[in-house]
């Protein structure tokens, strides 16, 4: 099958959608499909050779944080025309309500087109007052799909249609072949050493990093050798801040990491804690850990629990509450045993997570949306005017 | 001369006004075209998974699942909705083997049928929505076709049984 994959937003910023379209392309490849990813993306950038670049992209702030999108009359060309050379079976655009490539995709196209759904917007005003135009786009789009089932009720809700859930993948080989670091984890024996994990920005309340830092301040001076590896954006000081300073030799802090070094951070603990207090859409960092083979504490919010498999393939425990989350640490840190029953259902839960499983489910969506059009995709004058 | 100016005022806003009703009535049409090719891929699927169905009742699982899957088969249009949820039900009262070939056979056909469903059903709506507009009605677009209908059945998933040992 030749398949066109839009992307919105720009490679040279990671990011999760792009990660997911990288993710998907290379799957869809090694299963023997043709794959052409449209995406902002400078000339002479360095990219992936499935990679089409559609121009420079310019900063955006969107819904809390800065998007790199191209959008405007030179970057509508380049989609046509991508379109027109690419001679696509199906036309698979990300986020296509952003104003982006996706949307300039959609419009410039007619044929089966498929549209993922990532960001869960709940209730927009904006949305509600663009009904009309969205519909346009709406209507072009011949099957929906949401990553997570927040996205789907998004979908249902205040777009009017229905959504197969299709889950993020997760690229488990990368995990679970990740090299530690080294030094890690280091021992782990009865009321004593152990190494928790944490990745995401700690300044961000709904991460919830102070139910975590609450729980190991008080912990540690009982538990000799407990060390704690924390990953993500932050200033290294409003880190150190947070500790006690007896403690701040047993805190470790990477700062920013790559996708490759994510997951050796992540084998390199013997529990990542998850400690969020909301506004998680679907967990990915937890299928990561759970594919590095890492026993997963998390608090217990619907996403969670979703992944977890209602806590079978990790511990949950109530949200916000760091006495229970250290009771829960000292616990599975004495447990091995635990620990290898709560890894072993995680490997199969991440099985149905990783990308070759997820990628065939997507061809199944295309083939759906293969059947009820007509023919290939094809480029169209603008809005359908002609 | 303000008089021209309300000429060449009054051409534009025809050529406006017909360049956006040449533009819906193709706008519905295409919707059409595009809800019956879903019927028709649904049409299909249900038909897929009557006969998946059937072959596994020969099978195994005897009479009831069989008679299920033959009135799914021979249904009359207007019962066809009831009858293809009788064999959702069927089918979910038996216990089905993934491993088996003609049990994944059901499987991978419900599946396929529930996305069936889903893109018939988004594609019928976006079709009644377009033909509901007051101006469309109006000028009554899109005559002569039938209102595309919507094939109203419980959700076909067959949940399978997790092979996750219970702790």
């Amino acid at each position: 099958m030749r398949i066109g994959i839009v992307c919105p937003y720009s490679f040279d910023v990671p990011g999760g959608v792009q990660n997911h379209v990288m993710d998907l392309a290379e799957a869809l490849i090694a299963l023997g499909h043709e794959v052409s990813v449209l995406a902002p993306a400078d000339e002479d950038s360095p990219l992936p050779p499935y990679v089409v670049p559609a121009g420079r992209a310019v900063p955006l702030p969107y819904n809390g944080s800065v998007a790199r999108i191209a959008f405007g009359p030179v970057s509508t060309a380049r989609v046509r025309r991508w379109i027109t050379r690419g001679e696509f079976d199906v036309l698979h655009v990300h986020e296509p309500l952003t104003l982006s490539l996706s949307l300039l995709a959609v419009l410039s196209a007619r044929g089966p087109v498929v549209a993922t759904f990532h960001t869960a917007i709940t209730r927009s005003r904006a949305l509600a007052a663009a009904q009309g135009v969205l519909q346009i786009v709406l209507e072009r789009i011949t099957a929906r799909i949401a990553v997570s089932a927040l996205a789907r009720k998004v979908q249902v809700e205040h777009l009017d249609g229905g959504a197969v859930e299709i889950p993020n993948g997760v690229a488990v080989a990368k995990f679970a072949d990740a090299e530690p670091l080294p030094g890690w984890p280091g021992e782990c024996g009865p009321g004593t050493g152990g190494a928790l994990g944490f990745l995401g920005r700690f300044t961000e309340p709904r991460k919830g990093f102070p139910v975590l830092r609450d729980a190991f301040v008080e912990l540690a001076p009982r538990r000799p050798g407990l060390r704690l590896l924390v990953a993500g954006p932050g200033d290294r000081d409003d880190l150190y801040d947070q500790f006690p300073a007896s403690l701040h030799d047993r805190v470790t802090f990477l700062g920013l990491v790559s996708e490759e070094d994510k997951a050796r951070m992540l084998r390199s603990v013997h529990l990542y804690v998850a400690p969020n207090t909301g506004g998680e859409s679907f967990g990915m960092i937890l299928t990561e850990a759970l594919a590095a083979g890492t026993t997963v504490v998390a608090s217990d919010l619907d996403a969670f629990r979703r992944v977890l498999d209602g806590g079978r393939a990790g511990r949950l425990f109530p949200t916000g509450n760091p006495a229970a989350l250290r009771d829960a640490l000292a616990e599975l840190l004495d447990d091995p045993g635990a620990r290898a029953e709560l890894t072993a259902c995680g490997d199969q839960v991440v099985a149905t997570f990783d990308w070759p499983v997820v990628a065939r489910r997507v061809l199944e969506v295309y083939a759906a949306a293969i059947e009820a059009t007509d023919g290939r995709v094809i480029d169209e004058e603008w809005v359908g005017l002609g | 001369m303000p008089g021209m100016w309300w000429a060449v005022g009054a051409v534009v806003a025809v050529g406006l006004l017909s360049a956006y009703l040449v533009w819906t009535a193709g706008r519905v049409e295409r919707l059409h075209d595009r809800a019956e090719l879903a019927a028709r891929a649904l049409d299909a699927h249900l038909l897929r998974r009557a006969a998946a169905a059937a072959v596994l009742a020969e099978r195994r699982y005897g009479v009831e699942l069989y008679a299920a899957a033959r009135i799914a088969l021979d249904a009359h249009p207007d019962e066809r909705e009831a009858a293809e949820n009788d064999l959702t039900r069927q089918l979910r009262a038996v216990q089905l083997d993934p491993a088996d070939p003609d049990c994944e056979a059901v499987i991978a056909a419900s599946r396929r049928l529930a996305l069936a469903r889903q893109v018939h059903t988004d594609l019928v709506r976006d079709a009644r929505a377009a033909r509901g507009r007051p101006l469309v009605r109006l000028l009554r677009m899109g005559r002569g076709r039938e209102w595309p209908r919507y094939f109203d059945i419980d959700d076909p998933t067959l949940t399978v049984p997790a092979d996750v040992p219970t702790a």
